[in-house]
């Protein structure tokens, strides 16, 4: 009878474990396939698309892909500018047609490939904005935050129920689904406030109060909804809601969007990246602590001195990420 | 030291001096009760860090406290965690500007942790249990006591990690290379926290002739 | 009252009367109410004193970068991008009470406006700032530029003056903000680390790279020692080091090659678009000469 007991259990969690590797898996094969089509993005500015495409060769190539042969292959009949200085044009050292319709310019300066262009043809006259795609770069934040950044190994926020509540694997499913959650209902409200009433009005000093009583109105609201709609589910997830009040990451999300005015977009990718990474760090440090559980702890260190350690190793371990790019 | 939990059933308001030593070394927010560890990893990567945000969370504290303890009676108790939530945030929020505009190069690097001690279990919950039930005088020492232990915390780790990581104090050099520069990156600050605390169970058994409970491993904290 | 309030919320309260709704309704108006008004108040109070750290400290960081002394008459451009990005807006401050002035450069480069601001004109907000731009002044001739900068870093951004001397080599780059890690990131914030910078001309600049090879350590001995001499002593004791080193490229900090390469990276970008800037510009703020020495440099 106990070994049956015990199958169960571990069956569920290998289904877990196995759900959890195929999202991650997915998420690196979507990254890789997207910085791959980034190339092609770039919206044509007005004023026609006789440039078809345009890619960032680094460290100092731009490809353009024309809609037919350009007026002239001089470097003068070619400009380009970094869009955050305009007025500055980059030297275009050289221009070769390198296949028909083809040309390919070597400009004096290092080019950034997750930086924004704008290439201009004097003749045909003709314009087109080199990015990455927003996709690409959404994508790099979500990354960014989840792994690179990772709000409790790196950032050390979140530590506070971090370390509750990382001790069963189900508990640490459970916070981690609850809060990712939470985190992106918060951050877009925080940032719909923060934009659109606080920045105007010239009232941002406000958004200590405003983010934290955005939060706790959520939480409030979440768990009046859920007793009255899904009492089930109210029951399993309660717990979770009211642990998210005191949580670090989940006011430090909304003021890192302030600080950074970032866009809609961006706060979206924020929050999203750093549920995951929350949720992942939960994850990971559940399952080592179940195992904790059956080893010999030294008795000064048991309990949270040993999962400090752990976290250390955790931590050392996620500084492998910081590497990490996707748009090149 | 769980004979110190009861320091707040008492009816007759301990002594000055008692809730001193209470806050600072038998109920250390950090390192017997294990709240607010956020910070405690974030911010000490130097002294002086340290002292920043620990000078902050004890003037929160204190400033919350003593203002919850004089309005008490006006708060209604059903609404009372909002209106304490309100209350450290206009303190948080009064302290954070004060130090973006008089020290501004300190202030850089602990901006963010400044703002987040409004979420904080360990101002709230003190108020929760302390100063919403006792007068003014014992809630300010109460007050007091805990945000020095809260600052005498970041101000050991913050030692510790200082001296390792980067060879120095406030600054000044003191070795005459960085020794192991891994106490100064995130993961460093976390076995340095694990490490202490294991040093100060040590402690804690070695006071009580071998027999203590565990910091914040014994109860599971469900939230901090 | 009732202890079954216990948490903040989720626990059945009992059906509430209505003046005890008034009475919770009040007391959280007034609470809120009163809040505000406290943190308008510190606020108002405080904003003035952190606007007058900023500007002091800026204005330490670019008199020390450029040498001069503390009353050396630095001029302040401000640089701004209009919201449709097809001009840049030069403003100058005025002399004592006068108004400033301000100029107009399309893309192209050519100058389509150009005219007086009165003293009390605000800045348009929906001005894109391209930062600024600091120029220290002798006799007429700009004897030494700062132009503001700022790039992103490992962690969040990294902002940054770099100086250049009135012959266009650079005569330093100063980190202003940050929040890399210490020990890694922050140590591109050092003075040694910076001190790679120093003496570069112009001409090499857009060639500027990094590279993660170990620098050598008689010249981490020398970069550490600038701090602690006097220039002439550094450059009679450390010169033939300093032209073995100026060609090479700047040495990244071991193990923070990111925030080294972003920096390096910020402080090319800024020293290029401020000289493309300082040529059309010039001419207006010092006459004819103000440009002289850009010539012929690639």
């Amino acid at each position: 009878m106990a070994m049956r007991d015990r199958s169960l259990p571990r069956r569920a969690a290998a289904f877990r474990l196995l759900v959890i590797a195929g999202i991650v898996l997915l998420l690196v094969t979507l990254a890789a396939s997207l910085a791959a089509a980034a190339e092609a993005a770039g919206a044509p500015a007005p004023g026609g698309s006789f440039i078809r495409g345009a890619r960032i060769l680094a460290p100092d190539h731009v490809r353009l892909q024309l809609a037919g042969p350009p007026g002239s292959l001089d470097p003068a009949n070619f400009r380009i500018t970094d869009s955050r200085a305009p007025d500055v044009p980059i030297e275009v050292r050289d221009v070769v047609l390198d296949k028909e319709n083809r040309v390919l310019l070597t400009v004096g300066d290092r080019l950034d490939p997750a930086a924004a262009y704008r290439v201009t043809v004097r003749e045909p006259a003709a314009s087109r904005d080199v990015r990455p795609a927003p996709w690409a770069l959404l994508l790099t934040i979500v990354l960014s935050s989840a792994l690179i950044n990772n709000f409790v190994f790196t950032r050390y926020l979140g530590l506070c129920i971090f370390f509750g509540v990382s001790k069963k694997r189900d508990t640490a499913v459970g916070m981690g689904f609850v809060f990712g959650l939470v985190m992106i209902l918060s951050a877009m409200l925080s940032w719909a406030l923060y934009s659109l009433v606080m920045a105007p009005l010239q009232i941002k000093f406000l958004q200590v109060i405003v983010f934290i009583g955005v939060v706790a109105f959520l939480v409030q609201a979440l768990d009046t909804i859920l007793k009255k709609t899904h009492r089930s589910l109210h029951q399993r997830w309660g717990v979770y809601l009211m642990l998210i009040t005191t949580n670090c990451i989940i006011l430090a999300v909304p003021l890192l969007n302030a600080a950074a005015d970032s866009g809609p977009a961006d706060s979206f990718a924020l929050a999203l990246g750093s549920g995951i990474g929350f949720a992942i760090a939960l994850f990971l440090m559940s399952c080592a602590r179940e195992k904790l559980e059956l080893a010999r702890v030294p008795a000064v260190f048991q309990g949270l001195p040993i999962a400090f350690t752990l976290a250390g190793l955790f931590a050392l371990a996620f500084m492998g990420f910081s590497g990490l790019t996707f748009l090149r | 030291m769980s004979t110190s939990q009861p320091i707040t059933l008492i009816d007759r308001p301990p002594s000055a001096k008692t809730l001193l030593m209470n806050g600072i070394f038998g109920e250390n927010p950090v390192f017997r009760l294990a709240l607010s560890l956020c910070p405690a990893v974030a911010v000490t990567t130097t002294v002086l860090n340290g002292l920043m945000l620990g000078v902050a969370v004890l003037l929160v504290q204190v400033l919350s406290s003593v203002t919850v303890a004089l309005t008490r009676r006006g708060i209604h108790p059903r609404v009372r965690i909002p209106v304490y939530t309100i209350i450290i945030a206009v303190w948080v929020s009064a302290i954070d500007m004060v130090l973006a505009g008089f020290f501004p190069a300190l202030y850089a690097q602990v901006g963010l942790y400044v703002k987040l001690i409004v979420a904080f279990a360990i101002i709230i919950s003190r108020l929760e249990v302390f100063a919403s039930r006792m007068p003014l005088i014992p809630t300010f020492w109460d007050g007091l006591g805990m945000g020095l232990g809260f600052l005498f915390a970041l101000l050991v780790i913050g030692t510790f990690r200082e001296i390792l990581g980067s060879g120095s104090i406030l600054g000044h050099m003191i070795t005459p290379e960085k020794p192991l520069l891994f106490f100064a990156l995130p993961a460093g600050g976390f076995f340095s926290i694990g490490l202490l605390m294991a040093f100060f169970n040590a402690v804690e058994r070695w006071r009580n002739g071998g027999k203590a409970s565990a910091a914040g491993g014994g109860g599971s904290h469900g939230h901090a | 009252m009732s202890e079954t309030v216990k948490t903040p919320a989720g626990a059945t309260l009992a059906p509430m009367p209505a003046s005890e709704l008034w009475r919770i309704i009040l007391s959280m108006t007034v609470t809120c109410a009163l809040s505000a008004v406290v943190l308008g108040g510190i606020y108002i109070a405080t904003e003035r004193y952190a606007e007058e750290a900023r500007v002091r400290g800026e204005r330490r960081a670019v008199t020390e970068l450029l040498n001069l002394s503390e009353d050396a008459k630095v001029l302040e451009i401000r640089q701004y991008l209009t919201p449709a990005r097809d001009a840049v807006v030069y403003r100058l401050p005025g002399e004592g009470t006068a108004g400033g002035r301000e100029l107009v450069f399309a893309l192209d480069g050519t100058l389509t406006r150009e005219g007086m601001l009165s003293a009390a004109a605000p800045t348009p907000r929906d001005l894109h700032s391209l930062g600024r731009i600091f120029v220290a002044m002798k006799d007429g001739a700009p004897a030494g530029f700062v132009a503001e900068g700022e790039t992103r870093g490992y962690k969040n951004r990294i902002r940054f003056f770099v100086a250049l001397t009135g012959d266009w080599t650079i005569a330093g780059v100063r980190v202003v903000e940050h929040e890399e890690d210490p020990g890694l990131g922050a140590e591109v914030a050092t003075g040694w680390f910076q001190g790679q910078y120093v003496g570069r001309p112009i001409g090499a600049v857009p060639r500027l790279d990094v590279t993660r090879d170990p620098m050598p350590e008689d010249w981490r001995a020398a970069l550490r020692a600038r701090a602690r001499t006097d220039a002439s002593a550094w450059t009679t004791k450390y010169g033939p080091l300093e032209a073995r080193e100026s060609e090479k490229p700047i040495y990244a900090v071991t193990g923070a090659t990111i925030s080294s390469r972003a920096l390096t990276d910020g402080v090319r970008a800024t020293i290029l678009h401020f000289r493309r800037r300082w040529e059309l510009l010039g001419p207006h703020v010092t006459g004819p000469a103000g440009s002289a020495g850009l010539e012929g440099t690639p």
